[in-house]
């Protein structure tokens, strides 16, 4: 997390977002993010303007564990974004959206599983719990599932950014998990690929120890 | 391995790669409604058929991977397989109910010998497994994808006990419904997520479990941002080399991902065969008379 200065002020570190993914930033002192699901980003037909003006970042949402992920990641890391609006139609069998809103409703219990999500296999292995505490104090979630209409959503854009005041907290920056280091007992073979599993390169062989 | 005449397995240089190319995957341009499964017959017709062939040219086996939205779309298109295509085929989709119905309907229809369940998985609920149990389908991926714990000793462990997320491992649960024939997917993620954790998963799972392995890797590929920018010689050039990539790390079977990909993915994947063959040939593994060894050199 950062400390208090002029990117607490400004309620987000540069880079912003810290996260890449598959969405476009529009003003990230705005204070509405939006989630377009399995629907394709909606292009303003004839203009070079960027769809959904006012809003902080925008994009979809196709998986219901690391697509997830990323959205709280960049969400709160922004002290600016109070409301995320899930529009856009489901991922069929994935269900992002009903992961959202399960995530920011129940939370995640000890095995990182998304409690009360529909989706496939919603889990959560990237953020720790503070994260996602985290999201569920900053924003409000305006559940639009099935919406399309982009004059509807920048309608709603525009509506939520009037109500958006920053959050009062430092930006919160994710910490990636740091995969557990493999200790790797030397044996016969010199290339090593952890569970027990080894190549002897003399004999091209691949092999089982202990 | 045998599914439908085409075998899996073996040690790395004795076997062809079996590549599975995807027809009516979301966005498909030759579906014009995936939700009851309308598409252009003679476009899809063409790319079996053209996978067919370069499978024929090359000598490594192919499988028809089908995918569908719903039951109604899976009908039509399995109508279409049985009238263009006589080999092994994947049943897929998003939608565990559509899954369970295609094991049910592929088992009425008798080709419950034909058919490969993609996928048994950490998604796989009761209803899914009964319905699995009560078909005829005897092969299936299985799906090592462990978010509890991500990396190789993770995606082992939800194999073999099922890890913390989990009460029994999917192999044994595959086991108890009558899968005889376990093709072991790590499940590829994105760049920057893990991805390449596929590669070493895959030599790991092949020497200890004893079953073949492949991946579905060009999701790697088309999940790269970076790339997406690109020219599509320049993408296709990345995939083909995820490819390669794969078959080296003692992949038996690859996902290829579109069919239309099947023009470059079999002369990458045939190469590969090649290089690997020869990389052993002086161990005693000897490629058979359709090996891509004895066939394209």
């Amino acid at each position: 997390m950062t400390q208090e200065g002029s990117n607490f002020k400004r309620g987000y570190d540069d880079p912003w977002p810290p996260v890449r993914g598959d969405y476009l930033v529009g003003d990230p002192n705005a204070g509405v993010a939006v989630a377009t699901l399995a629907s394709p980003l909606f292009v303003r037909a004839g203009s070079d303007l960027p769809p959904y003006m006012g809003a902080a970042i925008y994009g979809p949402c196709k998986t219901e564990n690391l697509g997830v992920e990323k959205i709280v990641a960049n969400v709160i890391s922004n002290c600016n974004i109070r409301f995320l609006i899930i529009s856009g139609v489901e991922s069929k069998g994935h269900l992002p959206g009903n992961t959202l809103l399960a995530l920011h409703r129940n939370g995640i219990d000890e095995q990182g599983r998304i409690i009360g999500s529909k989706g496939a296999i919603p889990f959560i292995q990237n953020l720790q719990p503070e994260a996602i505490r985290r999201f569920q104090r900053q924003v409000e979630l305006i559940d639009c599932i099935g919406l399309e209409d982009m004059e509807e959503i920048e309608r709603l854009v525009s509506k939520y950014n009037l109500l958006a005041e920053p959050y009062p907290e430092e930006p919160f920056l994710v910490v990636r998990r740091k995969a557990v280091l493999q200790e790797i007992l030397m044996g016969e073979g010199d290339l090593f690929f952890g569970a027990n599993v080894f190549m002897d390169t003399r004999a091209w062989q691949i092999a089982i120890s202990g | 391995m045998n599914v439908a005449g085409v075998k899996f397995g073996g040690q790395p240089g004795e076997l062809a790669t079996v590549l599975c190319g995807t027809i009516f995957y979301q966005g498909h341009r030759i579906v014009e409604n995936e939700e009851i499964g309308l598409f252009d017959h003679a476009a899809a017709e063409r790319l079996v058929a053209r996978q067919a062939e370069l499978s024929e040219d090359t000598g490594c086996p192919a499988v028809l991977h089908i995918y569908a939205r719903t039951h109604q779309a899976f009908l039509r298109y399995l109508d279409f397989a049985e009238e263009v295509w006589e080999g092994p085929f994947i049943i897929d989709s998003a939608d565990s109910d559509t899954r369970a119905r295609a094991a049910s309907t592929v088992s009425e229809l008798g080709y419950g010998d034909r058919a490969i369940y993609n996928s048994l998985s950490l998604a796989t609920d009761e209803a899914e497994a009964q319905a699995i149990s009560e078909s005829e389908i005897d092969s299936a991926i299985v799906l090592a994808y462990n978010p509890g714990e991500p990396g190789v000793e993770g995606a082992l462990r939800i194999l073999e006990t099922g890890g913390s997320v989990l009460e029994k491992g999917l192999i044994p649960l595959a086991r108890e419904l009558g899968i005889v024939n376990l093709l072991i997917d790590p499940g590829v993620v994105p760049m920057g997520s893990g991805a390449g954790a596929s590669l070493r998963f895959s030599v790991v799972a092949k020497a200890r479990l004893g079953l073949p392995v492949g991946s579905g890797i060009h999701n790697a590929v088309s999940a790269w941002p970076w790339l997406c920018k690109k020219e599509i010689g320049t993408r296709k050039c990345c995939d083909a080399a995820a490819a390669a990539m794969q078959l080296l790390a003692a992949g038996d079977y690859l996902l290829y991902g579109p069919i239309e990909n099947s023009d470059f993915i079999f002369p990458a994947a045939a190469l590969a065969d090649i290089l690997v063959a020869e990389a052993v040939r002086d161990l005693d593994i000897h490629p058979g008379e359709g090996h891509p060894l004895n066939r394209l050199v």
